[in-house]
């Protein structure tokens, strides 16, 4: 359809814990500059399915690329080379809780980029304007902050060693509508100032229709269905139409019947 | 057939968790010794580790001193032999009891610590942040922990050796009436390097193991807010298992002939 590279490849990706398996032979494209949504009901992996690819987990077996090079096994300073591309928030925010907001915000700057504090705390000052934090919040800790707002300094966090590509792990998974409409709102901001291709996970479909140009459904292991977001209501796909209906009946009944990750 | 399954189940996760844990000592060493490094951490730990364990370790080496001073002279009085009283506790506190008590001690307090800030971080997903942001946390948060062990416990042994020959100074002059000067030239008579060395070796090596069983549990800590508790009762108590146990092989190694 267009004629965007692949920024991300993924192929037969497959992981399991034990008995448990939970990634089956997934394959996946990212376009350079699109923004993918993955939908899937919890427990199916999406998570997993990230931290695959942010290289926190190690696949069983399968293959991703980002850029066209091989980034499974790859460990060290060549890992720590590939991440510097990339920027992760994460659904619980993951904030470290014993720095001030401005140094979470400045964290990667100081710490892989080797940038001065005074030159990062600019940075960081300016990242955070730009989620909507006050000045006078930068001194605070992430413990002294709603979810919220953790959530928007997360994003900062993501953004601030401007990388090429976002992750976003449930971004609006535990806020009120309205917080979750505003993050949202700042995804898709910061997603195209920095011009970068974003992943994102969720079970909100609301926010799936927000933030995605294109959306991919995971069950069992896979992605059984891929598309522009307008074409989501006419997807013609029993599972979109189950998850996106939130309806009991339907192809998905056996993960409801509580038989998930067999 | 079932004993011997059990039997060899049982040593198969004792293999598995050793090469886990000599994987683990492994990586954070070389973390140690390779750029980038991180001063700034590194200092906070020194602090945290020496300067404020030093109130719980001089306490308990002040009256360990006293009570050392105390019963060696009730039992040296029966055969006349108080004047050897002053070569006790100086050994006895340089030896053995500075180090071994404060190692015990400082497990407690920072072992216990390390295991709930690190578990804590990786139950929150802190652990896995780190990396995404190009951050290795072997550097980042455990090699300073095992450094600052490394070079603060003999410190705070040190301090504990002086305290503790002091409690049983105060004693033999003040309680027991001992010539103060008779009393320091006593204790500084039959002392040996060695006596002093000996006793602060086994201060690093114990202040590394305290860090290095507060990081491990720590860092392999999950399933939330219990696999955090039970993260620090692991620290704790395997530190002071080790610490036991490793006591004895560096006196052997020392002063065994
Ligand atoms: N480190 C792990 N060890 C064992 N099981 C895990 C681990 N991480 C995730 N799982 C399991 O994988 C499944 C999928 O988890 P996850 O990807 O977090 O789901 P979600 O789609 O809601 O993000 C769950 O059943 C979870 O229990
Ligand atoms: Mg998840």
């Amino acid at each position: 359809m267009s004629a965007a590279p692949i920024k991300i490849a993924i192929r037969g990706l497959t992981k399991s814990f034990g008995e448990k398996h939970i990634l089956r032979a997934l394959d996946l494209d990212v376009r350079a500059g699109e923004s993918l949504v993955v939908i899937g009901a919890s427990g199916t992996g999406k998570s997993v399915l990230l931290k695959n690819i942010v290289g926190i987990l190690t696949p069983d077996s399968g293959s991703i690329k980002i850029d066209g090079e091989e980034v499974v096994g790859v460990t060290g300073h060549a890992r720590d080379r590939v991440n510097r591309k990339l920027g992760m928030l994460f659904q619980g925010a993951a904030l470290f809780d014993s720095l001030p907001l401005w140094e979470n915000v400045a964290f990667s700057l100081m710490s892989a980029h080797r940038i001065g504090r005074p030159e990062a705390r600019k940075v960081a000052m300016e990242c955070l304007k730009q989620v909507g934090l006050q000045k006078e919040n930068a001194e605070r800790f992430p413990a002294d902050i709603s979810v919220g707002a953790q959530k928007r300094v997360g994003l900062a966090r993501a953004i601030a060693s401007g990388p090429e590509i976002l992750f976003f792990d449930e971004p609006t998974t535990g806020i009120d509508p309205v917080m979750g409409d505003v993050i949202d709102g700042l995804i898709v901001k910061c997603v195209k100032e920095l011009g970068a291709t974003a992943l994102t996970i969720t079970h909100d479909m609301e926010s799936a229709r927000r933030i995605g140009d294109r959306v991919a459904m995971i069950y069992e292991g896979k992605i059984v269905w891929v598309g522009d977001v307008d074409r989501i209501d006419s997807s013609d796909n029993e599972y979109v139409d189950q998850f996106i209906n939130g309806s009991i009946d339907g192809p998905m009944s056996a993960l409801i019947a509580g038989n998930e990750g067999r | 057939m079932r004993l011997l399954q059990a039997i060899g189940s049982v040593f198969l996760n004792f293999l598995t968790s050793t090469g886990r844990l000599a994987l683990f000592t492994g990586l954070s060493v070389s973390h140690i010794v390779r750029p980038p490094f991180y001063p700034r951490l590194l200092l906070r730990q020194i602090i945290d580790i020496g300067y404020y364990s030093l109130p719980v370790v001089g306490l308990t080496a002040v009256f360990t001193g006293m009570v050392l001073a105390l019963q060696s002279y009730s039992g040296f009085a029966r055969f006349n032999a108080e004047s050897a009283i002053a070569t006790v506790v100086v050994l006895s506190i340089t030896r053995e009891l500075a180090p071994v008590l404060a190692g015990l001690m400082v497990a407690g307090r920072i072992g216990a610590a390390m295991a709930a800030e690190i578990g804590t971080m990786r139950v929150t997903e802190q652990i896995d942040a780190l990396s995404t942001l190009s951050t290795n946390p072997y550097k980042y948060l455990v090699a300073p922990r095992l450094l600052a062990g490394f070079i603060m416990l003999p410190c705070c042994v040190l301090v504990a050796d002086i305290i503790g020959v002091f409690g049983g100074y105060l004693i033999s002059v003040h309680k027991l009436g001992f010539n103060p000067a008779v009393y320091l030239k006593n204790t500084w008579q039959f002392l040996e390097v060695i006596d002093v060395v000996s006793g602060l070796v086994k201060a690093g090596v114990f202040g590394f193991l305290i860090a290095l069983m507060g990081c491990y549990h720590g860092y392999h800590s999950r399933g939330g807010a219990q696999g955090v508790g039970s993260a620090t009762t692991n620290a704790v108590v395997s530190a002071s298992i080790l610490i036991l146990a490793s006591n004895y092989l560096i006196t052997e190694a020392f002063f065994a002939q």
